[in-house]
């Protein structure tokens, strides 16, 4: 056991408390006191890492455990990377300043494809080896979790193994497992296989790959007995039923959400087609008014947090939304803190809410109608209209709100110049209805500011098969949408396209991208999702220098394709999917689960084999609501 | 706005030690706060749309000094005992930072005219007369209009060597002059012919007032 000195090099470095440690909450033990040592690494710099709720949840359940000591990693910005290798200081976790290289488990949380190459650098800062057949019988378990492990395949070579879905539970067995392994003496592969059977556990090396001529897939196949076909994604039935954190880790420097995050539900009911987030979440849980209102008031007692914000995919669809927001809105007055309500949708968003959220903190406004016409929208299953984004923008502007932030998609499946153009014409009327207003203060002008994205096809969405737009037709389309807009109320920003397609070719990758990881990561890739580190150059070397064709990768595929992610299981069927591209080829757009049930497959998961919206006993009532709303 | 309401003052000695020297003087200010919340002690806000707590510091502390002669003043809006206000704040501060003492009043923190630093170089000079003897000790500081060339020895009030292999500093302090040792060392490694510092630690022990009357 050793650790690390830093005193040194953090009086060089910008922003030393990323590194230093001791904030309020984090979790201090003896390490001598423990049997297990797990570091948590989230693969991007401390603010970014200490915003993620799973990290917050996954540290809190794993210190619940007496027999382990969960402690936190973050990616040295470039100075301190700099600092520390001039020094010979490896990677070290914030906690106890002990080297990464001497945990048993280093856990890496999979957000983005663009932090791939965090992932490598930092196994090579920590002196840990990239690949995990080369890492000898001393070696950390190396795995990761996460929405991205859903297609685990272009990082396959580089764990030892992979959690799908929900870890409360599955985390507790992985380390019951390593005591159990422990005391039997077995070497690692051991380990490996006994996991193997654990429901959601995905341990590569015990999966042989075969391709076509064409490189795409032709089988995976187990080479052990161990190893299962299908990996099930692993999801907690009851969210009232387990940990959540009482605490989090108050950071000392601004980190991106600084804030008490409540998580009010899992998974979504809008059946989104573009949207991973809506199918692999599935089905809907929701915890109860009573205990978020519990959770609230231990961590703002806990923290001193001064806002209070609810994190789940559509807050609105919460089925009891006006008896949580009134409970916790009488908790913040009283406390004298704000709540940000995000994910609002732009179809079930009142003015009464609104008014009582303004009176303690006024936050910018954002609505996300994601196509500019109606049919692209119901392609795409938005299932919102242009008078809901009216109403809704309308009441924001009578509210005194002047800034509204409106985000779109571009490069959508079955998409037309006329859809995109329309973004510019939704946008335009939305200052309209601005000026159109009594209520609003005509000296002032209302700023009306777009971010378009490129579209990404993901894995586990109805999209999955789609074509994705070469930067060049994505360049196209964004200087189409610039040229559309006249009006000078209205701002516009999108992504890189580059990046956008970067992320395509990762999101819907296979085995073979692991050597242009590794080799992307040897010519200096790392950092790719800050501006200032990405280099699209050498990513393309990378690509060349492997033989590897990025358009195999973004191409549309046909039904009968086998998919590098088909041996995952997350409840929602391929069929589903593809009945849900059928319907958007048609621009037919799919109810709700509470409107009406799609047989999406995801019930599956749950112990009777219905999922809560049967059980939801306001959803009836919601569902009168809505339609009484029309 | 608020004419009835009644505001009770307090000052705070504290210090700043270990991990958290790294906390920047606004995510300080950030940190006290949350530290407010959590003690539960009845803060006065301001009356503005966007209501912050009352509370004004006399020193900001760069990033990487250690102090224990920080002084900030608050106002609640009750009275509680000075010790009941020191100890509710202890139990729920971040390590590294500790109130040493509370007090009910007004500091005196608008005499403020000097601090005392004690730095502790790799190597210290064998001899600080030519360089306590110079007219003017030019050097790039950082300013509010940006870095410039600027005569520091008006804001040397004096400099010890240490038997510990310390150096003692007093200098000017305060939003009208203000010094702080690093600039002093840079100058040294400047000035004194050989001499390398190597990396130094920062250490704030005492303020004071014009007539060199420690504010505590």
């Amino acid at each position: 056991m050793s650790t690390v000195n830093i005193d040194k090099i953090l009086k060089r470095v910008q922003k030393p408390t990323r590194y230093s440690g001791g904030e309020l909450n984090s979790v201090v033990k003896d390490p001598r006191d423990v049997d297990i040592r797990y570091a948590f690494v989230f693969p991007d710099t401390y603010e970014v890492g200490m915003s993620h709720l799973g990290m917050k949840i996954l540290y809190h359940c794993l210190n619940l455990r007496p027999d382990t000591y969960c402690e936190r990693v973050f990616a040295p910005w470039i100075d301190m990377e700099e600092e520390m290798r001039g020094a010979n200081i490896p990677l070290f976790s914030i906690e106890t300043r002990t080297p990464v290289r001497e945990f048993d488990f280093v856990g890496v949380t999979l957000q983005y494809e663009m932090s791939y190459t965090n992932i490598l650098n930092m196994l090579d800062l920590a002196g840990i080896p990239l690949l995990s057949r080369d890492r000898g019988e001393d070696a950390p378990f190396v795995n990761a979790g996460g929405p991205c492990a859903y297609n685990p395949e272009p990082l396959a070579e580089i764990f030892d193994f992979f959690t799908m879905g929900e870890g409360e539970e599955v985390i507790g067995e992985l380390m019951d497992a390593y005591r159990e392994w422990k005391a039997e003496g077995g070497k690692r592969i051991d380990y490996l296989k006994k996991i193997a059977k654990i429901e959601g556990i995905y341990v590569p090396c015990l999966y042989d790959v075969e391709y076509n001529k064409d490189g795409t897939l032709k089988s995976m196949t187990p080479n052990c007995p161990e190893a299962k076909p299908r990996i099930r994604k692993r999801i907690v039935e009851n969210l009232d039923g387990i940990e959540y954190p009482d605490k989090f880790i108050v950071p000392f420097m601004d980190i991106v959400h600084d804030r008490a995050s409540l998580e009010v539900f899992r998974g979504c009911v809008r059946g989104c087609r573009f949207c991973q987030a809506g199918m692999i979440y599935r089905p809907i849980r929701e915890k109860s008014p009573d205990r978020l209102v519990k959770d609230a008031e231990c961590l703002l007692a806990s923290t001193g947090y001064e806002e209070i914000s609810l994190s789940s995919l559509s807050t609105s669809d919460y089925t009891r939304f006006e008896e949580l927001a009134d409970r916790l809105l009488t908790l913040t007055e009283k406390e004298k803190v704000g709540l940000s309500l995000p994910s609002l949708r732009v179809d079930n968003f009142g003015l009464s809410l609104m008014e009582r959220v303004q009176k303690v903190r006024k936050s910018g406004l954002t609505f996300a109608p994601e196509a500019g016409s109606q049919r692209m929208r119901d392609v795409i299953n938005k299932n919102v209209s242009e008078e809901d984004l009216m109403r809704s923008v309308g009441l924001a502007f009578d509210g005194g709100w002047m800034t509204v932030k409106l985000y779109f998609m571009i490069g959508l499946p079955y998409e037309t110049d006329e859809d995109i153009a329309g973004i510019a014409r939704l946008a335009e009327k939305v200052v309209e209805r601005y000026y159109a207003s009594e209520k609003t203060n005509k000296r002032r002008a209302p700023s009306v500011n777009l971010s378009v994205a490129g579209f990404v096809p993901k894995p586990f969405t109805p999209f999955q098969w789609a074509g994705q737009d070469s930067m060049e037709a994505l360049r196209r389309k964004q200087r189409l949408l610039k040229d559309e807009i006249k009006n000078r109320h209205v701002k516009y920003s999108y992504h890189q396209s580059d990046v956008s397609v970067l992320e395509g070719v990762f999101a819907r990758g296979d085995r073979k991208l692991n050597q242009v990881l590794v080799r992307a990561f040897e010519l200096g890739c790392k950092l790719d999702s800050w501006n200032e580190c990405f280099s699209m150059d050498r990513w393309r070397q990378a690509f060349d220098d492997c033989g590897i064709d990025m358009d195999f990768y973004t191409r549309e595929r046909s039904y009968d394709e086998i998919f590098p992610w088909d041996f995952v299981d997350i409840g929602v069927t391929k069929e589903f999917m593809m009945r849900e591209n059928e319907r958007a080829k048609a621009a037919v757009t799919t109810p709700h689960c509470r409107l009406k049930c799609s047989g999406c497959g995801a019930a599956s998961l749950c112990a009777d084999g219905r999922c809560s919206v049967y059980k939801e006993e306001s959803s009836l009532r919601k569902i009168e609501e809505l339609k009484n709303n029309g | 706005m608020d004419e009835e309401r009644v505001l009770y003052d307090y000052y705070l000695i504290y210090e700043k030690t270990d991990n958290a020297k790294y906390i920047s003087h606004l995510d300080f200010v950030r940190t006290y706060n949350r530290t407010m919340r959590r003690a539960g002690l009845p803060v006065a806000f301001s009356e503005g749309f966007n209501p912050h707590p009352l509370l004004s510091f006399a020193l900001p502390l760069s990033v990487g000094y250690t102090s224990r002669c920080e002084l900030l003043e608050l106002k609640l809006t009750e009275e509680l005992a000075e010790e009941e206000i020191r100890d509710r704040l202890n139990a729920v501060i971040p390590e590294g930072i500790r109130i040493l003492s509370a007090h009910r009043g007004k500091s005196r923190m608008k005499k403020l005219r000097f601090a005392r630093y004690i730095v502790t170089p790799e190597r210290v000079p064998e001899d600080i007369g030519g360089f306590m003897a110079l007219k003017e000790t030019v050097i790039d500081k950082k300013t509010k209009s940006g870095v410039k060339d600027t005569d520091i020895r008006p804001d040397i009030r004096e400099i010890r060597l240490l038997s510990n292999g310390r150096m003692e500093m007093i200098l000017s302090a305060g939003s009208d002059r203000n010094l702080k040792p690093d600039v002093v060392v840079k100058a040294m490694n400047k000035y004194i012919p050989g001499y390398d510092s190597g990396d130094c630690e920062y250490h704030r022990s005492a303020i004071y007032d014009e007539s060199m009357n420690e504010i505590n």
